[in-house]
């Protein structure tokens, strides 16, 4: 006997549905469906390469807002945010002397959205710092660099001396008085290290005060090398949050 | 053997399922609107505030106060009250391996993942943090000698004497410094039987002759030795110090987790102080200003 009941008709919404995440291109893509179920919820963390960072499920007190009032992740999205705007910003820059402060001058006046680009690098920058310090002392108070964690504070520290010293290496780039004389400033204090105050200072300018070769090294640390090594301790920072559980818990 | 980090592991009682949420919405929908309200704000922020862009680097022309970047003054006033190489490298240094070494020194699991977790853990934040901004600020006023400002300008306002200046015989309280160029040290010497010790205090030979060539070894300035390096070290060791004991004799202190909360505190307090005053508080030529009053000269 053949089989009388017939599928019921699909609505509009459903048929959309289908074409967006049904099609071939899309499960290509994608795999699972859209997470509009626990099993597609998991799934679409568990299978995407930047979602997979976190565990499929957590427990509940790791969603208030009040236990890490999101620091640790803000911290890393003004990372990515200086790294979108720093390469937009490298177009219409060149680290030499001669065009440096022009540049920036040019790139405020002639550039459509430059200034406000350039701002946004700028408080970014701050806020990292701040947002940082702060992830800092919110992972103190809540003791959570106790074992097994101790390994992932340091990690942390190390970070934080990173995003200072892109802070620093950033800052001398738009070459002005306020840059110059706040980098002189600065390695000064390197060139006053009892052993090799001297020796470090130079390797950080390339001479003996700040000049070209100072500019071209500050440069290339501050685009290239060290969002290389903060990258490299950033996984390790998030691998090891991880690896030692998550978020630490009450006993 | 089983390695603590096992254990701890272990030890966890089991997660009941129904303590649990789904990433995927309840944590990523959080993500993304705190990533939202924080890209809105810096652009609303980059829409309002434009960055610094002084006049073309200069060489010639030094600025008057210069200033490192504003996360890296609290270590420049550090070094308006030290030795350079105390303030520029070696305290940072030293606070920073300390500060990594905080979870290796105490290990206890206890009080992990709540905040303010032992019992006198709030008062004990509060307490570090309010003594270190009051004590630091006190010394930086201190050092800044306004307070020889301050009671003068009293003395006199009071109509008690309209003359009156700091007394000489408390120039060595003037400030820091004070200690190398208040005190008599040239007639401080003294004789043991028949050897005289130190007829002369700003140079002290050290070096056995004839043995080394480095010139620092040879001669110690010790009144200049004193005042820019016993005093502040000593200061910053001694200092945490009272400040552990006198917690532990109100009996809020009971394990590790305790000291170190006090004393991060204290850090953080220092460390803020010490940056806000280096922003805000600093004019030319480093003195003590208010922020209204400073402004940069180029020289």
């Amino acid at each position: 006997m053949a089989n009388l009941e017939r599928a019921p008709r699909k609505s509009f919404n459903d048929l959309i549905y289908d074409l967006i995440f049904k099609n071939y291109v899309w499960q290509s893509i994608f795999r699972t469906g859209y997470p509009n179920t626990p099993r597609n919820q998991m799934l679409a963390v568990a299978t995407n390469v930047f979602l997979h960072l976190h565990p499929t499920r957590i427990h509940r007190t790791h969603v208030k807002i009040t236990h890490t009032y999101c620091l640790g992740g803000l911290s890393f999205f003004m990372f990515l945010g200086l790294t979108v705007t720093g390469v937009l910003l490298m177009f219409y820059y060149v680290p030499s002397v001669e065009r440096a402060y022009q540049d920036i001058q040019a790139l405020e006046a002639n550039v459509r959205f430059g200034q406000l680009l350039r701002n946004m690098h700028r408080w970014m920058a701050h806020a990292m710092i701040i947002l940082v310090l702060l992830h800092m002392m919110r992972v103190f108070y809540t003791g959570a660099y106790k074992p097994p964690r101790e390994f992932n504070w340091v990690v942390g520290v190390v970070l934080f001396i990173l995003t200072l010293l892109l802070s620093f290496t950033g800052y001398l780039l738009p070459w002005d008085q306020l840059a110059f004389w706040a980098i002189t400033v600065g390695t000064t204090m390197v060139g006053s290290a009892p052993v090799l105050g001297d020796e470090s200072k130079f390797l950080l300018l390339g001479g003996f005060s700040v000049g070209p070769n100072a500019l071209i090294r500050f440069y290339t640390l501050h685009v290239i090398g060290l969002p290389l090594v903060i990258s490299i301790f950033l996984a390790v920072h998030f691998w090891r949050v991880r690896r030692d559980g998550g978020l630490a818990r009450p006993l | 053997m089983v390695s603590r980090a096992a254990a701890a592991v272990r030890t966890r009682p089991r997660r009941e399922r129904e303590q649990e949420v789904l990433v995927w919405p309840d944590l990523v929908f959080i993500e993304f609107i705190s990533a939202l309200i924080f890209s809105i704000a810096l652009m609303v922020l980059s829409a309002m505030v434009n960055a610094p862009l002084l006049n073309r680097a200069d060489p010639d022309t030094t600025p008057n106060p210069s200033k490192a970047p504003w996360y890296f003054l609290n270590l420049q006033e550090l070094l308006l009250h030290m030795e350079p190489a105390w303030a520029g490298v070696i305290v940072p240094t030293i606070a920073l391996v300390l500060l990594a070494a905080i979870p290796y020194w105490d290990r206890d699991q206890e009080g992990q993942g709540v905040w303010f977790g032992t019992k006198f853990a709030g008062r004990l934040a509060i307490f570090g943090f309010t003594a270190a901004t009051l004590i630091t600020s006190l010394l930086i006023i201190w050092d800044g000698s306004l307070h020889v400002v301050w009671t003068e300008n009293i003395i006199r306002g009071l109509g008690l004497n309209s003359d009156f200046s700091w007394p000489g015989g408390l120039d060595w309280f003037r400030n820091l410094r004070g200690f190398d160029t208040g005190i008599p040290w040239d007639s401080l010497g003294f004789t043991i039987g028949g050897f005289t010790m130190f007829a002369d205090w700003r140079a002290i030979p050290l070096g056995i002759p004839g043995t080394t060539t480095d010139p620092w070894l040879l001669n110690l300035n010790f009144p200049s030795f004193l005042s820019q390096q016993i005093i502040p070290v000593a200061t910053m060791v001694g200092l945490p110090v009272l400040f552990v004991l006198f917690c532990k004799a109100l009996g809020w202190i009971h394990t590790r987790r305790d000291i170190a909360l006090l004393i991060f505190s204290a850090f953080i307090g220092v460390y803020l102080t010490t940056t806000i005053v280096g922003t805000a508080f600093r004019g030319q030529g480093q003195d003590l200003k208010p922020p209204w009053d400073i402004v940069v000269l180029e020289e």
